[in-house]
């Protein structure tokens, strides 16, 4: 959770020292979009959303949730809610609070389209990751091979699988809400608002499919 | 209430349970088996945590596979020790009152862990809980909806013979109200002082089931093996295969090992046979006391 206060030491060092760079375009691109959302969002996230129910499965408290008459859907709602709404509220607010700090005037509409980018991108990531934990005990390791090698690697390499990058998604989506900065956003807004959504209701649907059909030799 | 028809369960080429047909009325059933034989699969199976690999199982006449309305009469005790250890015993129970959407948890939770006799400790953490309290909370957690069917796992595990008393009381108590209760243990004792009804698992097959003092006649009836060590070991030999309930004599290295129908009367007619014989008995040990000896015996039977 520390990591949450990196970018207001950034952005402090960068109000304090750095003049030869634009305000604007050092917020959006150096720290909202360089750091808050390549690297903050998607590790509270992982961290958050593997734990909520992988724990659970790891020690086998999980059956004290399954043994009620509740259905798994809801099961799946609760947990995905339980990892979402911390997750999006400390990067939100990690990204609004870094913001603020770094813009010498304020720019309510890049503060709140990150904001909201962000929330939504750790919806979209926490549904990524909770179904992870469904499949694997080592949902952490693969989450960190999926942000730092795909997201941060491969869609570097090859323009066509950005389409399949949650990071590609949330920049699209700032990039759509705020018209003052010149973001690097490689995604259309819309299409990106369309795949984010696709994508989380799928990965909602699957981890329901998958606790659906849950067995484990080690849950007594 | 539980009826299982040629239920057979396997993980990869693991056979954990093997056609096994019973059912399971009102009162209390035990699953007697060394650990390994398929007790806890066949309650995960009945729980609606493992689908069977083939055959069928039912509670109620359903199937409790992806069933989560069973719940509603169904309780579990886990095998597992882990309970979130923050919260304390009270809101552990409350907790699962609450997931069963009771119309008064406070209530059922309060009655839920007076059965258990877990007052005192209600307001600390689990995390702090000894092994029995743990046990107990786990209990007051399945009761916590009064459930028809109750389940438990190796309930008695890490109990004091006290608490352990008290828990027989409290399960004897809910059978005597109609209800159903299976449990699983590796002890014969406990089985023998708590089920009306044994099964017994081995090997993930049934390998005997009824009454409990029929099974024991079963055990005890059974060839018993004896090392004997003594002045003569031939000499012994030859006038021991004379006695009725021997079955066989073998000279093994520094002894004897003798294979004897009747326990109690093969122990009782060595020492005159031996003394009129003039040969003195230096050690006369059971072989195969061990309850996988006694339950591969039921099995091979």
């Amino acid at each position: 959770m520390a990591l949450a206060l990196l970018p207001l030491l950034v952005a402090l060092v960068f109000r304090t020292g750095n003049a030869d760079n634009d305000p604007v375009d050092w917020t959006a691109n150096a720290l909202l979009n360089g750091l808050i959302v390549t690297t903050l969002l998607p590790l509270v996230t992982l961290v958050l959303s593997t734990t909520s129910l992988g724990m659970e499965i790891e020690d086998g408290t999980i059956v004290y949730l399954l043994s009620k008459p509740v259905s798994r859907a809801q099961v799946i709602i609760a947990k995905l809610a339980a990892s979402w709404l911390p997750a999006g509220a400390l990067v939100s607010l990690s990204a609004a609070s870094s913001a603020s700090i770094a813009l010498q005037e304020s720019e309510p509409t890049l503060l709140l389209a990150f904001v909201i980018a962000a929330a939504l991108g750790a919806l979209a990531y926490s549904s990524v990751f909770l179904l992870l934990s469904l499949l694997t005990s080592r949902a952490l390791v693969f989450g960190l091979i999926y942000v730092f090698i795909w997201e941060g690697i491969v869609t570097g390499l090859f323009s066509g699988t950005r389409t399949l990058s949650i990071r590609e998604y949330t920049l699209g989506v700032a990039d759509l809400l705020t018209e003052t900065a010149e973001l690097d956003a490689h995604l259309d807004g819309v299409t990106a608002l369309v795949l984010m959504a696709v994508v989380t209701t799928a990965f909602v649907a699957l981890a329901i499919r998958r606790l659906n059909r849950f067995e484990t030799r080690t849950l007594f | 209430m539980i009826r299982l028809d040629n239920a057979s369960r396997w993980f990869g080429n693991l056979v954990a349970v093997s056609d096994i047909s019973f059912s399971v009325g009102p009162g209390i059933t035990g699953l007697l088996g060394p650990n390994g034989a398929g007790k806890s699969t066949i309650l995960q199976m009945v729980a609606g945590f493992l689908r069977p690999s083939s055959g069928s199982v039912l509670v109620r006449g359903r199937s409790p596979w992806r069933n989560d309305k069973l719940y509603r009469y169904t309780g579990l005790v886990p095998e597992r020790e882990a309970i979130y250890p923050f919260l304390t015993g009270y809101e552990f129970v409350l907790l699962n009152a609450q997931l069963h959407k009771l119309p008064n948890p406070a209530e059922a939770t309060a009655r839920a862990v007076r059965t258990v006799d877990l007052e005192q400790a209600q307001h600390r953490a689990t995390g702090g809980y000894s092994k029995g309290m743990k046990q107990r909370v786990k209990l007051a957690a399945a009761l916590v909806h009064d459930p028809l069917l109750l389940l438990l796992d190796e309930p008695f595990n890490g109990v004091d013979p006290a608490q352990r008393l008290h828990m027989m009381g409290v399960l004897r108590d809910l059978a005597a109200e109609g209800r159903t209760i299976v449990f699983s243990s590796h002890i014969l004792e406990e089985v023998e002082r708590l089920a009306d009804n044994v099964l017994v698992i081995v090997s993930g097959r049934l390998a005997a089931s009824g009454d409990f003092h029929r099974i024991r006649r079963l055990m005890t009836d059974r060839p018993h093996t004896f090392v004997i060590r003594s002045s003569d070991n031939r000499r012994l030999a030859a006038v021991l295969i004379e006695v009725q309930s021997v079955k066989g004599v073998e000279l093994i290295d520094g002894g004897l090992s003798v294979r004897a129908s009747d326990f109690g009367a093969f122990a009782l007619a060595v020492p005159p046979v031996a003394r009129d014989a003039g040969v003195t008995l230096y050690e006369f040990v059971p072989a195969d006391q061990s309850l996988e000896s006694v339950f591969s015996y039921l099995v091979n039977r």
